[in-house]
């Protein structure tokens, strides 16, 4: 026992030393570089900025294209998620509660999206797109897009989730009078939750970050976070500015992150289904 | 579990399944026809080779093939690797398991490019570390760290930012084997790495499978981190889709698309059978 506590502390402190150097490090360098004031340049020679005031902050704000990005981007991911749950859920049902000829390769076939790279996707979708039509209407193309290519994901989790639902727990209810509701709320929901939730945050997270189907379809002129951060580290590469791009659009996900797993932490499929 | 009818199958099936298949299914015919001559955007469109013939001779067409298929594979592996060991540490819950999980979980919210960013400062020729190196004498002086030709820079990144993904999966199955399977294996004088190699791992097999794939392909197209923090004299193969498509080459942009999307399915056939071999191939 002592052992074991001993061996978790030397690790739990090794960790967050390479948790220093891999994370507190990084955002301390790039907080001080937002702070940069451009009257007088940050050179090698000084440990911290000559000057420093908020001047980045309010410019980004103000001049960039920062606030239309936040406005698509916060609006596209939930929107990613809750159309991605609602077409994921009747799909992950049959698999995960019906045997049928095909089930296997149905549950392999859902993995398409994964195997087909994002930038093929963006490219080949937004020349179908100019063939139909409709490229015109970027936020919904986006959308679209967006929940399709993550179906996979809520549909592996959701399946393995309609999987554990035991069938004793939906019987039991069904034979003391429960009504298709109540059954669902007593033997499905207990069981589902995890999983739901961790669709939504997947989905979520990866309607955030993605890159590819944003910058293609959204040419031009329909900017997302990552379409603008990635566009301020190219062509007019100015560190400060990036700093204060990279901070706004990392904060918000890293706070995110600390709710949801707070959110997650009653999760446990295991427990939820009655095993452990 | 129960046969249900056909067509409320298919009516379950439509929204999600259904949906898939018919947006990749156009996306990928789209591609395929691009790439033998068809709908052109421009001039005629008919059947022909000449864009296959054309881009597969290039040397730049061999070189982006052959680094992406190294990036894809060396990232997949490596972060499964690490998320093992992590994994199996996290399964029994303990004071202070939850910090750790989160804190490993981190590089999942934060976006790739601004993980690229925070990178490219550390590194940077006045960066923190290079003044770190010659500080502590290492160094003579400052040195160019960054888009290094070995692209160790941009497999650092990949590791960082995929290694969560392996230990979000890996987790699960790990915490799903039972622990009287492992006492009784310890009980019968079995060690860490047989404990690992002859239960862990193939009770484990399809996670480690799903890690492994989810990875490789995300890395063998990547886009970002290639254009922000890999080598400069490497292209990678959507990078080198991008730069065709850029001087509206559809055609040879689709060849080199669909050359993409047939490695992405081989390597991932690959290394998922590589693992079943490796750990499930000598059980009786």
């Amino acid at each position: 026992m002592t052992t074991t506590y001993v061996l978790n502390r030397g690790l739990m402190i090794m960790l967050l030393i390479i948790c220093a150097l891999w994370l507190i490090i990084p955002f301390t360098m790039a907080v001080l570089w937002s702070l940069v004031d451009p009257s007088q340049p940050w050179t090698p020679e000084n440990l911290l900025p000559p000057a420093m005031s908020f001047y980045r902050w309010e410019f980004a704000w103000n001049n960039s294209l920062l606030q239309p990005a936040l406005l698509n981007s916060y609006l596209l991911a939930p929107s990613a998620a809750a159309l991605t749950l609602l077409l994921a859920m009747p799909t992950a049902f049959a698999l995960g509660r019906y045997q049928f000829t095909g089930r296997e390769l149905a549950k392999l076939l859902v993995l398409l999206p994964l195997v087909v790279p994002a930038f093929v996707t963006a490219i080949f979708f937004t020349s179908l797109l100019y063939q139909i039509g409709l490229a015109q209407y970027r936020f919904w193309a986006i959308l679209f897009a967006h929940a399709i290519l993550f179906l996979p994901f809520a549909i592996r989790i959701l399946t393995v989730s309609f999987e554990q639902v035991r069938q004793d727990h939906i019987d039991a209810a069904r034979d003391m009078g429960a009504r298709p509701w109540a059954r669902f709320r007593a033997a499905y929901w207990p069981a589902l939750k995890p999983g739901v939730l961790a669709s939504l945050l997947i989905v979520f997270i990866q309607s955030i970050e993605e890159f590819a189907i944003a910058y293609i379809v959204g040419q031009p002129g329909f900017v997302t976070i990552p379409t603008l951060l990635y566009s301020s580290l190219g062509q007019d590469f100015n560190r400060p500015n990036a700093a204060v791009l990279s901070l706004i659009l990392a904060v918000p996900n890293v706070l995110l992150m600390l709710l949801l797993e707070r959110f997650l932490k009653s999760a446990n499929p295991a427990l939820a289904s009655g095993k452990g | 579990m129960r046969q249900p009818a056909p067509w409320k199958l298919a009516l379950l099936l439509f929204p999600g399944l259904g949906l898939i298949l018919i947006f990749i299914g156009a996306v990928i015919y789209i591609a395929v026809a691009q790439s033998f001559g068809y709908y052109n955007l421009q001039g005629e469109s008919g059947w022909t080779l000449e864009f296959w013939e054309r881009t597969v001779g290039r040397r730049a067409y061999e070189r982006s093939v052959s680094y992406s298929l190294y990036v894809g594979i060396v990232s997949a592996v490596l972060s499964v690797a690490l998320a093992y060991p992590l994994a199996l540490w996290l399964r029994k819950p303990f004071k202070g398991s939850l910090t750790v999980s989160a804190i490993l979980k981190a590089p999942l919210l934060i976006h790739g490019i601004v993980a690229a960013f925070l990178f490219l400062n550390v590194i940077s020729y006045h960066g923190i570390l290079n003044q770190f190196l010659v500080s502590l004498g290492v160094f003579d002086g400052p040195r160019r760290l960054q888009n290094d030709d070995n692209a160790i820079g941009l497999l650092i990144m990949q590791v960082w930012k995929n290694m969560p993904i392996a230990l979000l999966l890996l987790t699960g199955a790990v915490q799903a084997i039972s622990d009287d399977v492992l006492r009784a294996a310890r009980d019968l004088g079995a060690g860490v790495w047989a404990r690992f190699r002859k239960i862990i791992a193939p009770l484990s097999v399809s996670a480690m499978q799903a890690s492994l794939i989810i990875i490789f392909i995300g890395a063998l197209a990547d886009f970002t981190f290639q254009t922000t923090i890999g080598p400069t004299n490497r292209q990678s193969m959507a990078q080198y889709m991008d730069w065709f498509k850029e001087r509206a080459r559809w055609n040879e942009a689709a060849v080199v698309g669909v050359t993409l999307m047939v490695l992405s399915l081989l390597g991932s056939i690959g290394l998922a059978g590589a693992a079943q071999l490796i750990f499930r191939g000598r059980r009786k």
